[in-house]
């Protein structure tokens, strides 16, 4: 009764409202550098599945880097590294319109991109390479049968290490508090700052991720189910 | 089992006699009788007490207080180091006599020692872009201003400029760096720390110390709780220097125009309003 008492009084205020402003944050965050990682690492994937020696050097390239090198290195270096190279109003302009939220996702959003590109890449080593030949041979041009035949499939099969990237993705978001996004981790030591409930704060967030979680753990049971293939 | 038994009891009794020796001792009788004080500072901290490069030797602002103090109470001054979380261990074991050591005043630690007057305040202040023309803290609100994680500069922007939006960061350095890359209006530290980050970018971009301060943290010298009489010779002395001019004279040439820092002096020795 009294820490649930305790644990309503802390969420009052303006604790509540930057908690509240956090996980809009980590929401907005996780989507943005969700639907880059997803668009990006199809692209990557398909690149790779067409077989040109230098673009497949380029993927296999842009996925080492991606894999190999600490993400808190690779979102600082695009906060304090990459931004300083961009034209002076280019600058400007991101530093009135959240450059830290925008540079955050692109990072983040790059670098699952190449852990998406795996993914569907395993997903199309699934899929027999008759079919792309049966594809071709009824006339589809690569892209087409790409986009209709194979990419549909390779996901299927790729669904539950793609929800696996989708929750690194959700977690790795706190990994921005290093640039001073103020997503839910970072509303968390805020507060534990100003109220020093060290406790009760951090397990608010535990909360609040173990449900933004399970919705993702969730949605990819109910896809999985969906898209059941049979049997063969 | 048996030794350690004995040992503790040996211990005890130990304390017991220092305890009771404490209770009648003075400790600025000691210090005369020994002939030295001994005044524990940083080492670590310049301009207050660092080693000179070249003679290995302590000094610094703190350390010039220290002689002062001895001088007055005509003994020798001996130095010795410490750590900054033993501060206040090393003062209440009476291992020093008195810590002149970067000792902030706060209600916490006044429960554990005695402090004297304040000969030193550090200020809170906001650096921005000098081609921005900010005048004021004042203009700074709905802007962004970067600060340490959980630092005093942080509670200090919330309070006096509760409007503006506070960016913070893991440590000074990476807070900064969002300043000089234009990615926050302003960034909030202690005077001397600005001042110092102010000249390492000064050939590449100008930077303006906003003159008001946010909040001021009173440093005092530190005395061990209850010893009466060498708080008293502390204070004493230290007043007499704020009127005959020396800490004027220490703190122009460590802090003020003799020094790197040009900061101004805005304080006077006086009693800590705690």
């Amino acid at each position: 009764m009294s820490t649930e008492f305790l644990f309503l009084q802390l969420l009052q205020n303006e604790s509540g409202t930057i908690l509240y402003q956090g996980i809009v944050s980590t929401l907005q965050l996780t989507l943005l550098a969700g639907c880059l990682a997803f668009s990006i690492g199809a692209i990557l994937a398909t690149i790779r599945a067409a077989g040109q020696p230098i673009t497949v050097r380029f993927v296999a390239g842009y996925v080492a880097y991606h894999r190999n090198v600490p993400l808190l290195v690779q979102i600082l270096f695009w906060y304090f590294g990459i931004t300083a190279l961009l034209p002076a109003p280019v600058q400007s302009w991101l530093n009135q319109h959240g450059g830290a939220f925008l540079s955050g996702a692109v990072a983040i959003g790059l670098c699952m991109a190449a852990y998406v590109s795996e993914d569907l890449r395993s997903g199309m080593r699934a899929i027999s390479t008759g079919q792309l030949q049966a594809a071709r041979a009824l006339g589809l041009s690569f892209i087409q049968a790409m986009c209709y035949v194979i990419i549909p499939q390779a996901l299927r099969h790729a669904i539950p290490s793609l929800v696996n990237e989708m929750l690194l993705l959700l977690k790795n978001t706190s990994l921005l508090m290093a640039i001073g996004v103020a997503e839910l981790t970072y509303a968390t030591r805020q507060i534990e700052g100003q109220t020093f409930r060290t406790f009760e704060i951090f397990a608010i967030a535990t909360l609040c991720y173990l449900t933004m979680s399970f919705c993702i753990m969730f949605s990819g049971r109910a896809l999985e189910r969906h898209f059941k293939m049979a049997r063969r | 089992m048996y030794n350690i038994k004995k040992y503790s009891l040996a211990i005890v009794a130990a304390t017991g006699i220092f305890a009771t020796q404490a209770v009648f001792a003075d400790q600025l009788d000691d210090v005369k009788k020994r002939g030295t004080l001994i005044c524990g500072t940083l080492g670590t901290s310049e301009p207050f007490s660092f080693a000179d490069q070249a003679t290995r030797e302590i000094k610094g602002y703190d350390v010039d207080f220290c002689k002062a103090i001895a001088d007055s109470l005509g003994v020798k001054t001996e130095l010795k180091l410490l750590a900054v979380e033993a501060r206040i261990p090393e003062l209440s074991q009476g291992r020093v006599d008195i810590v002149i050591a970067n000792l902030g005043y706060t209600p916490q630690r006044a429960e554990q020692i005695d402090y004297s007057h304040q000969y030193f305040v550090s200020q809170q202040k906001i650096m921005t872009r000098t081609a921005d023309g900010y005048k004021s803290i004042n203009d700074l609100g709905g802007k962004q201003v970067s600060a340490p994680k959980g630092s005093t500069s942080e509670t200090a922007v919330i309070k006096k400029v509760p409007t503006a939006k506070v960016v913070t960061f893991q440590d000074p350095p990476t807070a900064f760096m969002a300043l000089v890359q234009n990615k926050v209006e302003a960034f909030a530290l202690s005077e001397l720390t600005l001042i110092k980050f102010k000249d390492q970018v000064a050939d590449k971009v100008k930077m303006t110390i906003l003159p008001e301060s946010m909040m001021a943290e009173a440093w005092g010298v530190g005395v061990k709780k209850g010893e009466v009489s060498m708080l008293k010779a502390v204070n004493e002395k230290l007043s007499a220097m704020e009127k005959n001019g020396d800490a004027t004279n220490i703190f122009k040439k460590w802090l003020g125009s003799d020094s790197p820092y040009k900061a101004p002096r805005e304080f006077v020795i006086a009693p800590i309003q705690g």
